[in-house]
């Protein structure tokens, strides 16, 4: 202990306020424990506050701004002007409003909130340190820890984030005038999902990817469809090229990037959006000193409890390992303060659902067909086009499909893989399915609304019985 | 129908007890509440009652066996309830059932005699990865309720698992996950359960492993055999847990998988060391009767023998011990003695040495308060007793126990020779009372009763100092200028250096030294 920290104790410590954190901490609330949430800079974490809300708020007003001026078919000739100075004072209303909220309500269940830099200081002990000159630091001392720190972009050597040229997913989503030339780095879905954004804000865009598609981590025609209208929207995709260095030219940058037989090429704009994924920030906690050690990648390893290889400290989120999704760290908080508080919680779901916000959106959960094939099940798959689709055409926007995977011998859905209209939405239902054990027969046999697009889950399913009745059964 | 009878939590915290008898055999009628067997845990030993009204199916721990808390013991079949049927049907499916797996399992096999395997018959709850299909709120109460959902037959659609499966599969005591793990496996649902895991998978001889080993006696058991994998996936929680039980994670037997390799929860662990430790305790007895000769003879570390050694171990490890050593010239005391021993006689009370030491430490303690001290580190105070509960540390033949002679501080030397005498043969005797032994500020052990001179006692914790008396010698000493024989007792003072420093422990042993070496003045005491 430095001389004159103030110590004091606690029963479980969370470190980090993001989803994870914060879900935990106002658990731990409602199950009567005393709790301290530690948080370096803002409530709600990179979700709140960089990452998934600010996203979705520019996505969404992008949207209404493209959709008016794309709805000539409709009858309707506008020419918005966009403010993006306004547009981003919109958001971090949002944004102030949510992340105030997750304050109140952490306050409300009796949360104990401190603001500072946590660092473990044995195995029993941390020390934060507050921000600020002469603010001095604290101990706190638990019985149980959960660590919540959540993840930071990864940085591509040669292309330090200076805020100006080289800006990460954070700064984009925080500049105040649309930028005339981007070249972005990286075609993953943040990297997908904003290049959509400036495209249709009028920023002409260039995706460098180094792999040899974009969205390599979904199937070839999901991730087919929303490149084919990334395309549309004027983004302009070079793969097999990896970023290796950058300079200043005119106002702007080039940036060189090197494809596999060592060929040089140069892409001009005006700032570089480096978007190649996150890692997990545990390298600040100094674990060393309650005993853990991060595997290769940062990450903290967990068991179905949530727990990692000491007894009393958990991880969650992002820091407990891949995919680093927010409602993933969510759930982990709930069963991590559950197990604390001595409740049979575990992670014991099926699958964890993910959406990708580009245009279309994408939604999957479960297994595919091959990752079902590959565990031993006899898939059967089923699909619904969206041009066939009332809802989506009345929407105009009847690209993509909704596809189920299931067990042909019993009926369980096992997977969903939709490409559409509010995928991310439509992607709860199969998510219940799966979790529920529900079979193609329970899902085919509840009524859907029409006209919805929900409708097309339902076709999709009768589609894998053939019993399709708007589409050719396959 | 069976029930099973898991051996409670008797009280106390206790993990785990010792069968010292069973009172009931196999076929016996019982009624509820009628003691079936007497457990010995580290304190006491109290009566196990049946829980139903029927008769004794199955013993499934020897006489002699530690049991953990929580692990079944016996079965019943419960009056009422038609056994035969059920009974007849596991005999049909077992055979085919170890069929199956002979070539797995090895002999272990053989003893899920009890064994159903009505499940894996249909093959309706094995899925293509081992998943089972169930609603978060299914998961939950077969957490809650202690049952492994994997081996819970779902009645839904397609083997479906409901809230009704897992309460029948509770109700019938087929758990074999929850809470306690594999620390189960004996009745003959659980059975059902392991070996319906096991069949029709490679290398799977664990969890029948498990159920056998506890299902068997001790000494029929035999290790089961390792699965060894070059690759398992585990969680990392249950590979701490195999480093903790000291199995190898690649010998655990499952029959899970994860993305095709082989996947070992923490039941699979426990039931897998379990087993093992079965069939070394086996292999013990077996050297015990005299298979290997009579080269080495291990004798359990239980009861008394490890209640001393964990007294010793919380001691030693929690206090950081100083062992404080002198002399003491005693001849006064020798005389004074006695003298006193013969009147003392007269009255029936014979009287040694120790009531002097102990009145001596009294009037010492008064002077040094710290000294009759104990620190409560949960609330970070030392706790200065103004009490006198001196304990004198008495070898029996079950070991060290320490009766502790109350308010000394209050009694003449008669008395405390009288009370002190009671005490230690009732320690002998082991008829003495728990209370009679707990509540002590201060302990006294003559280490010089059997011999020698000096030793380092271990604090009797949460005390914070303990004497030592060595024997009384004929030793030659300087007094007034010459060389005579006088009587000399060496003493050790061993303290907790947390609480004293040195320099106190010395000025309080002179204390004790100076009413040793002129024991009138005890008088004033």
């Amino acid at each position: 202990m430095v001389v004159g920290d103030v110590t004091t104790g606690t029963d479980v410590l969370i470190i980090g306020a993001g989803p994870g954190g914060y879900v935990a901490a106002i658990r731990a609330g409602q199950l009567d424990l005393d709790v301290t949430l530690v948080e370096k800079e803002a409530y709600g974490g990179t979700c709140l506050n960089h990452g998934c809300i600010p996203s979705k708020a520019l996505i969404s007003a992008t949207d209404v701004a493209h959709d008016a001026s794309e709805a000539e078919a409709m009858g309707i000739h506008a020419d918005p002007a966009v403010d993006l100075s306004a547009m981003v004072g919109w958001k971090d209303e949002i944004v102030d409003q949510l992340t105030g909220g997750v304050e109140k309500l952490c306050k409300a269940n009796g949360v104990n909130l401190v603001e500072g830099r946590a660092e473990f200081a044995g195995e029993n002990t941390v020390r934060v340190a507050h921000s600020g000159e002469g603010q001095g630091s604290e101990s706190i001392e638990f019985e149980h820890a959960i660590v919540a720190t959540g993840s930071r972009p990864i940085e591509v050597p040669n292309f330090e984030f200076d805020g100006e040229h080289i800006i990460s997913s954070r700064d984009a989503l925080a500049l105040d005038e649309v930028p005339e030339s981007l070249v972005v780095v990286g075609a993953g879905y943040i990297g997908m999902e904003l290049s959509t954004v400036f495209a249709k804000l009028g920023t002409d865009v260039t995706i460098v990817e180094m792999l040899d598609s974009a969205l390599p981590a979904y199937e070839d025609d999901v991730a087919r469809v929303v490149k084919s209208r990334a395309e549309e929207f004027g983004i302009d995709f070079h793969f097999g090229e990896a970023a290796s260095e950058w300079e200043e030219s005119g106002g702007g940058i080039t940036v060189m990037t090197e494809n596999e037989d060592g060929e040089i090429a140069e892409f001009g704009a005006e700032k570089a959006l480096v978007a190649v994924g996150r890692e997990p920030v545990t390298d600040t906690l100094n674990l060393d000193a309650v005993g853990l050690e991060p595997s290769e990648g940062g990450f903290l390893d967990t068991d179905d409890r949530a727990r990692t290889d000491v007894e009393h400290v958990f991880a969650v989120g992002d820091v407990a390992g891949e995919p680093m999704l927010a409602h993933k760290g969510m759930k982990e908080g709930e069963v991590a303060t559950e197990v604390i508080a001595g409740e049979p919680a575990a992670l014991d779901y099926q699958s964890v659902p993910a959406a990708v916000f580009t245009d279309p959106e994408i939604g999957t959960v479960g297994m595919t067909e091959s990752e079902a094939e590959e565990a031993g099940f006899s898939p059967v798959v089923g699909e619904m086009p969206m041009q066939a689709s009332g809802r989506a055409l009345t929407l105009g926007e009847s690209e993509g499909f909704v596809r189920v995977v299931a067990d042909d011998d019993a009926g369980f859905i096992l997977g969903a893989q939709i490409v559409a209209p509010e995928a991310s939405e439509m992607i709860a239902e199969f998510g219940l399915a799966i979790e529920m054990g529900a079979t193609l027969e329970d899902v085919a046999a509840t009524i859907h609304t029409h006209p919805t697009l929900g409708e097309a889950v339902m076709e999709a399913v009768e589609n894998a019985q053939g019993k399709a009745i708007h589409t050719l059964n396959r | 129908m069976v029930r099973e009878f898991k051996l409670p939590d008797v009280g106390e915290g206790v993990a785990e007890g010792e069968i010292v008898s069973w009172l009931v055999e196999p076929g016996d009628a019982v009624e509820e509440d009628q003691p079936v067997a007497e457990v010995e845990t580290d304190k006491a030993v109290v009566d196990v009652p049946s829980p139903v009204n029927g008769s004794v199916k199955e013993i499934l721990a020897e006489e002699g066996e530690m049991v953990p808390v929580g692990n079944v013991i016996i079965t019943f079949a419960v009056e009422g309830e038609d056994e035969d049927e059920t009974d007849t049907t596991s005999q049909e499916e077992s055979t085919e059932t170890r069929t199956d797996t002979a070539t797995e399992t090895g002999p272990d096999a053989g003893t899920a005699d009890e064994a159903s395997a009505e499940t894996d018959q249909d093959g309706e709850m094995s899925t293509a990865d081992g998943r089972v299909f169930a609603a978060p709120s299914a998961r939950r109460l077969a957490r809650e309720q202690g049952v492994d959902i994997t081996t819970v037959e779902g009645s839904g659609p397609g083997g479906r698992v409901s809230d009704h499966d897992v309460r029948a599969a509770a109700e019938s005591g087929a758990s074999g996950a929850g809470g306690a793990g594999g620390d189960d496996g004996t009745s003959g649902d659980e059975v059902t359960s392991a070996v319906s895991d096991v069949s029709g998978e490679a290398g799977t001889a664990g969890e029948s492993g498990g159920a056998a080993a506890s299902g068997a006696s001790a000494a029929q058991a035999s290790a089961p055999s390792g699965a060894n994998r070059d690759r398992t996936l585990a969680a990392p929680a249950t590979r701490q847990l195999a480093e903790e039980a000291g199995v190898d994670i690649d010998d655990v037997p499952t029959d899970e998988e994860r993305d095709g390799e082989a996947f070992v929860a923490p039941e699979a662990v426990e039931a897998y060391a379990e087993a093992q430790q079965e069939a070394q305790a086996a292999d013990t007895a077996a050297v015990a009767a005299g298979e290997a000769g009579a080269q080495e003879e291990r004798i359990p570390y239980r009861g008394m023998r490890r209640t001393i050694g964990q007294q010793m171990e919380a001691s030693k490890f929690t206090a950081p011990h100083v062992t404080h050593h002198d002399e003491v010239d005693v001849t006064e005391l020798v005389e004074t003695r006695g003298e006193l021993k013969e009147v003392a006689a007269e009255r029936g009370i014979s009287l040694s040495y120790m009531p002097f030491v102990m009145k001596a430490c009294v009037a010492a303690l008064r002077e040094f308060p710290m000294v009759n001290a104990m620190l409560d580190e949960e609330s970070e105070e030392i706790v200065q007793k103004k009490y006198y509960n001196v304990g004198v540390a008495t070898a029996t033949d079950a070991g060290l126990m320490v009766p502790v002679v109350d308010d000394a501080g209050n009694k003449t030397l008669l008395g405390l020779a009288s009370e002190m005498n009671e005490l230690v043969e009732k320690a002998r005797e082991r008829s003495i009372a728990r209370e009679e032994m707990q509540g002590g500020t201060f302990t006294i052990t003559n280490v010089g009763a059997i011999g020698g001179e000096y030793a380092t006692p271990i604090v009797n914790h949460p005390e914070v100092a303990i004497l030592a008396l060595g024997a009384i010698k004929e030793k030659p000493r300087v007094v007034d200028g010459e060389v005579v024989p006088r009587h000399v007792m060496t003493v050790s003072l061993s303290f907790d250096h947390r609480v004293l420093d040195g320099a106190i422990a010395a000025q309080f042993t002179n204390k004790v030294e100076e009413y040793l070496e002129h024991p009138n003045r005890l008088l004033l005491e």
